[in-house]
């Protein structure tokens, strides 16, 4: 073993440790990148870390943190150890997303439509059509060929026995998959001879899947439908990624002045004159896309946009009012959708979820606040959240005063224990972080998921949070054939 | 290119083409004013009030201060952020549009402006009053630079086209009025405050001071080229000959014209003997009249009054290229008769701050 895992203390009694098993021996899949860490000297990986941190900063790899100061941005921190999935264990994210997918997209048309699963009671029709996301404007509007959900991404976790379980669903703009393709292209420069070792699958064709995928859904028929991105703009947090992936695609990144609506077509105002717009991967939230039809205030958004789209003259991708499944409530129901609509029991499985809004459930929640985990139903990114064994009594009362008044906008789910993988601190000594993954889920005439994902790691010692926004970092996933 | 993208690369470079114009002004009436000082009165007010006229801020101006004087002035023109055209200003508008469009513009340039902006945070007023000079030309080197990075780090397609257009345009009226300005203040009879508002005057006569004129070559760059041509012959029939006429000199009126029509014909296609847009109609009747202009025609309708028309025509040239690449397009808009056209609005150029709480809507 290399000098720096022999120091390693992985700890396999209390966390899954996706590098050293409970017997305490590597797994065999990380055997050849042991074996070349065991080469490495603290400097050689000074060496590299260089070589990575010159990448992002040239790249602008940055991200811009709310609440501090105006124009903060900050270099997203990267852990140089790669994580390793075996092929086999791919193969069950891949079929469990997939099926997750079908179902969510299934319950979608369901619920804008006839609302059969609703009246059949497998789901309480007050908590989806109360939901703060489900959008009534959009009942009854058939989105190009019935797909809701074009972009998804899931987070998943490994619990202490090692099963990979659903986090959450993010079904109206996920972000991070630029870091996904710029943390395989560091890790390329930095270890070219890794790569080498492993059959490690590639993913450098999601932009171009991602194309494909969005002129699937090109509502006219043409040879290249004109397809662009929609970006709230330069202040928004993830800006460079909609930059990165409308240059990676080749199409054109658009803010909502850049398009107008005209006989209910969409067209971007080039110095040419207007020009058709078939196509929209939209990165502003529903609320923002057209000031007529939700809020009015909204500079971010395209007069007429809506009535465009209901008229089937453009597509948006991701469709409106997908956020209803981002609804932590709604997740808990995830299961029960998934054998309702396909038959099948699901291959990947939820975290146990209570819900305060059931009086048994609340009475338990409020009694062991301390080991649970309580999230807001509709809130991302790390905020409105308590982690329960991190937290002090008078934040754990606020969250139950919280919880009391306001039942249905929480969940509480036990804490669980995410796996770790071992990862550098200051480029010297290894620590067993935990990680999470992110894998995006492109749906289109068929299903495609690029091999990987977004391994987010909490590189803070010991914290659960792994949101980039709280200080979380990422590393390279790699699916490896054996 | 989106418009939006033409809009922002047009406003950036005009900003900067702005600032240093500002700098320019500000640089020569301290050496004036140092090479003053024993002849007249230094303490004037109305060397610095010309500043202020060249800018056509008289009103904002006085809302703002009690007198005109070389703190005032410079305070404003530099630094005061109510003043859309102080430097400070100008360069954070400039920053502002390269940053929306961050990824049109070569990293280079965007840290260019960067740099300057940053520069001028650190800049104190007791700095400049100190040392002027260094000031000035941190300024114009920062706008040299930020021009020879553009032009070797820009693809010259069509949005390199539009910083063009946008350099020579603000160029062309900020020697205009710069001509206009001092060619009042230095006629004869120094009275009035509101040179102005006077009655244009037909010729200039009566002696005129040699090193006035010689501080109106110095700010645009002219002292030395202009010598090449006219020898040390400084008059003034020569110097606006020169400032206003001159086909080779890149700071004069007729250049700057001509650079701003390439510019503009390149992007449509226009030529010489069919234009396609009222924008190059109006460019080349203003190139082609320049080219055919003698100084003496210029002086039979009165030097005032041939360069306010002339500021008059740029901007409409500036509303056309508006409507013609920025503006949302309709037929109507594109009517022939111009004046019946939509106003001018995109003097702003900027970006307001009311969009930035929106943008940081959450991401997943």
């Amino acid at each position: 073993m290399s000098r720096f895992f022999e120091r390693y203390e992985a700890d396999p009694a209390s966390f899954f440790d996706e590098v050293i098993s409970k017997e305490g021996v590597p797994r065999a899949h990380y055997d050849k990148l042991l074996h070349r860490f065991a080469q490495f000297t603290t400097e050689d990986i000074r060496a590299r870390r260089q070589i990575v941190n010159i990448f992002f900063r040239n790249q602008g790899i940055t991200f811009t943190v709310y609440g501090v100061e105006e124009g903060i941005e900050r270099i997203f921190p990267f852990d140089l150890i790669p994580r390793v999935v075996p092929a086999h264990e791919w193969q069950t994210i891949e079929k469990g997303l997939a099926q997750r997918v079908t179902a969510l997209n299934e319950f979608l048309k369901d619920i804008y439509h006839t609302q059969k699963i609703l009246k059949d009671k497998v789901v309480p029709a007050d908590l989806v059509l109360g939901s703060k996301h489900f959008c009534r404007e959009f009942v009854g509007v058939n989105p190009p060929q019935g797909i809701y959900i074009h972009v998804t991404g899931s987070d998943i976790i490994r619990d202490g026995s090692g099963n990979y379980l659903v986090l959450e669903d993010n079904l109206r703009t996920p972000s991070g998959v630029s870091y996904m393709l710029q943390n395989r292209q560091a890790m390329k420069r930095a270890f070219p001879v890794l790569f080498e070792k492993y059959k490690i699958r590639p993913i450098e064709n999601y932009p171009q899947e991602l194309l494909r995928t969005l002129q699937e859904i090109s509502p006219v028929s043409r040879k290249e439908p004109n397809v662009v991105v929609l970006t709230p703009g330069i202040y928004n947090s993830a800006y460079f990624e909609h930059s990165f992936l409308a240059r990676q695609m080749g199409v054109e990144l658009t803010e909502g002045k850049d398009l107008v609506v005209n006989n209910n077509k969409v067209y971007t105002r080039t110095t040419r004159g207007l020009e058709r717009v078939d196509v929209i991967y939209r990165r502003v939230d529903d609320a923002y896309l057209d000031p007529l039809v939700f809020r009015p205030d909204s500079k971010l958004g395209v007069a007429g946009l809506i009535n465009a789209y209901r008229k089937g003259n453009v597509a948006l991708a991701n469709a409106i009012g997908t956020g209803v499944v981002d609804d932590k409530v709604i997740y808990s129901f995830v299961p029960d959708i998934i054998k309702y609509y396909l038959g099948e029991d699901p291959i990947l499985e939820n975290v146990p979820t209570w819900l305060p809004s059931k009086p048994a459930h609340m009475k338990y929640i409020l009694e062991n606040l301390g080991s649970l985990v309580v999230k807001a139903a509709n809130e991302s990114g790390g905020y409105g959240m308590l982690v329960g064994p991190e937290s002090t009594i008078a934040e754990q009362e606020k969250f139950a005063e919280l919880i009391v008044a306001n039942p249905r906008n929480y969940i509480a789910q036990p804490t669980i224990s995410l796996s770790r993988h071992p990862s550098f601190f200051n480029d010297t000594e290894l620590y067993g972080c935990h990680i999470d993954l992110r894998p995006y889920v492109l749906y289109g005439k068929t299903i495609t998921i690029v091999p990987g994902g977004l391994t987010r790691v909490a590189l803070k010692k010991g914290s659960l949070v792994v949101n980039s926004s709280q200080g979380g970092g990422s590393k390279d996933t790699w699916v490896v054939d054996e | 290119m989106l418009s939006r993208v033409a809009e922002s690369l047009f406003w950036m470079s005009r900003y900067f083409e702005r600032a240093e114009n500002t700098a320019r002004f500000l640089d020569v009436n301290f050496n004036l004013l140092l090479d003053l000082n024993n002849i007249t009165h230094a303490e004037n007010p109305n060397y610095w009030i010309a500043l202020i006229l060249v800018t056509s801020d008289r009103d904002r101006f006085n809302e703002l201060y009690q007198e005109y004087t070389a703190y005032t002035v410079t305070d404003y023109l530099v630094f005061n952020k109510e003043n859309p055209n102080s430097i400070t200003s100008c360069i954070g508008l400039a920053r502002e549009n390269a940053r929306s469009i961050i990824e049109s513009i070569s990293s280079e340039m965007w840290e260019q402006v960067n740099n300057l902006y940053h520069y001028l945070q650190s800049v104190t007023p007791q700095l400049v009053q100190n040392d002027p000079y260094t000031f000035y030309k941190e300024i114009k080197n920062a706008s040299h630079l930020f021009q020879g990075i553009t032009d070797n780090t820009f693809s010259h397609n069509e949005g390199w086209d539009f910083i063009q257009i946008a350099k020579y345009l603000e160029r062309t009226d900020n020697i205009a009025r710069l001509i206009d300005v001092k060619y009042h203040m230095l006629l004869p009879e120094l009275k009035s405050p509101h040179p102005l508002s006077e009655e244009p005057m037909d010729v200039v006569e009566g002696s005129v001071d040699i090193i006035q004129w010689m501080a109106v070559l110095k700010s645009c760059s002219a002292l030395e080229a202009f010598r090449k041509v006219y020898l040390s012959r400084i008059d003034p029939d020569n110097i606006l000959r020169f400032l206003i006429l001159d086909r080779t000199f890149p700071r004069s009126i007729n250049f700057s014209v001509c650079a701003a029509e390439d510019a503009l014909w390149r992007i449509s296609g226009s030529s010489r003997h069919r234009y396609v847009n009222n924008a190059d109609r109006l460019i080349g009747k203003m190139e082609a009249e320049l080219s055919y202009t003698s100084i003496e025609d210029i002086y039979s309708k009165g030097l005032h009054r041939y360069l306010e028309e002339l500021e008059q025509r740029l901007v409409k040239i500036g509303e056309q290229v508006h409507l013609t690449y920025f503006a949302y397009h309709t037929p109507e808009i594109e009517s022939a008769d111009i004046d019946a056209a939509l106003p001018f609005t995109g003097i702003s150029g900027g970006r307001a701050n009311w969009s930035q709480a929106q943008q940081h809507q959450q991401q997943q």
